[in-house]
């Protein structure tokens, strides 16, 4: 039998949701943090009319503070606990890049899935144009999800982790960020955001043919 | 069948400022079986590391031939047991070969596993998690994991320790079986496993 990539990114991925259904540590952590952003910015706001810049910066902002614990849950742990040589021997780069990805997505669709009704019901509905939030929703996650797998990965390599993460992902995420919160001001307001939308797709398609490149660099030492 | 050779090429390994070793020249054919010695620091788990292609040399090379033509990525067709390589605690052994198989592109049929783990007298516990094998049935694991497939190179860093007499037996197999169609380097500074190979590599000597 022959392998390909993407069955080895499918089986690392199979394997990861396995630990984390037993062990249920990166879901619980990001929901704590994603949850407890809502529910404290819903506080803030009670009684209040937020404007649709404020609401859609507070989206993304509680997305991404629910998304960065899982963050850990990716290579992290694998080099702290030693598995790493054993998925380095198992796998090649790309597949380990992309399973990995695969993970960090399953986590972002179901922190989503929590968070977008809480959003709703204690900060701010989501309305205007349901398209254009669907489209950032999915580019938004794409390059988010990538760009917390590689930062992820490069960090697990060093020993100084904290520093280095925010050092990394922090120029990698700002733009993004801006990019995301313009585009879904845009979509609240009933627009459609077009040029918001070109940035995150182009922004989505260097990581996704950058990020696997980066990664085989640092991943085999 | 294939001929194997591993090559390597005035290879040397530097952490900081201390080299752990330098210039060493090794040319391995299939049946060579080669045991790796010396004191701890040697610099024996950097060797078989380095083979496997979990490091990169400070310089030389290393080059595992099939027929004479270079294999590319070395590391995914070699077997690698080593006593300190961390296993998933959360997952069962079937579920690590399993894993094991698919991302090799392996058999990974319900039978053909069991077999497997069978050899390695873990068929009994396969379904348990990890982290309630002992000692002895996690180095069994390895053991399992390193040999699954027939890889044409098989590099085992201290895998004796925590064995049983009955797990040394089974080492033991498993390097006789290695040496019909491939290449085993073995590091231990155990004195009973002395004799288990044919040729002897003395590192900080």
């Amino acid at each position: 039998m022959r392998s390909n990539w993407a069955r080895e990114a499918l089986a690392i991925w199979r394997k990861d949701l396995r630990q984390e259904w037993r062990l249920r540590q990166g879901m619980v952590a990001a929901l704590l943090m994603g949850v407890a952003t809502v529910v404290g910015v819903g506080f803030a706001a009670l009684g209040q009319t937020l404007s649709v810049g404020l609401q859609a910066g507070l989206f993304w902002v509680a997305v991404l503070f629910g998304m960065f614990p899982a963050l850990a849950r990716g290579f992290i742990v694998e080099e702290e606990t030693g598995t790493a040589d054993l998925l380095r021997l198992a796998a090649r780069p790309v597949s380990v890049f992309w399973g990995k990805w695969l993970f960090h997505a399953t986590l972002y669709g179901l922190l989503s899935a929590a968070l977008v009704p809480l959003y709703a019901l204690l900060v701010a509905p989501l309305g205007g144009r349901w398209d254009a939030w669907l489209l950032l929703w999915l580019g938004g996650g794409f390059c988010l999800t990538t760009v917390l797998t590689l930062c992820g990965a490069l960090v697990a390599q060093t020993a100084v982790r904290g520093a280095l993460l925010a050092g990394l992902t922090f120029p990698l995420l700002l733009p993004l960020l801006l990019i995301l919160i313009a585009g879904t001001r845009q979509a609240l307001e009933g627009a459609f955001p077009a040029e918001p939308l070109q940035g995150v797709f182009g922004y989505a398609l260097a990581l996704s043919a950058g990020g696997a490149w980066v990664f085989e660099k640092v991943w085999r030492e | 069948m294939a001929q194997w050779t591993l090559a390597c090429h005035r290879l040397g390994k530097r952490f900081g400022e201390r080299w752990v070793f330098r210039g060493l020249e090794l040319e391995l054919g299939t049946g060579a079986r080669l045991i790796v010695r010396g004191a701890n620091g040697s610099g024996k788990s950097t060797l078989l590391r380095l083979i496997a292609g979990l490091l990169a040399p400070t310089e030389g090379r290393i080059e595992l031939r099939a027929n004479g033509r270079p294999v590319p990525d070395r590391t995914r067709v070699i077997g690698w047991c080593a006593a300190d390589a961390a296993l998933y605690r959360e997952l069962t052994g079937y579920e690590h070969l399993h894993w094991w198989a698919q991302t090799r592109g392996l058999p990974s049929d319900r039978p053909t596993l069991m077999a497997h783990l069978e050899r390695f007298e873990l068929a009994h516990r396969a379904h348990e998690w990890v982290r309630a094998y002992s000692t002895g049935m996690r180095q069994r694991l390895r053991l399992a994991l390193a040999t699954y497939g027939d890889p044409p190179l098989l590099l085992l860093d201290e895998p004796d320790a925590g064995l049983d007499p009955s797990g040394l037996k089974l080492l033991q197999q498993v390097l006789d079986e290695q040496t019909r169609c491939g290449i085993a380097l073995f590091a231990t500074n155990r004195a009973e496993c002395a004799a288990w190979g044919d040729l002897a590599l003395e590192l900080g000597a």
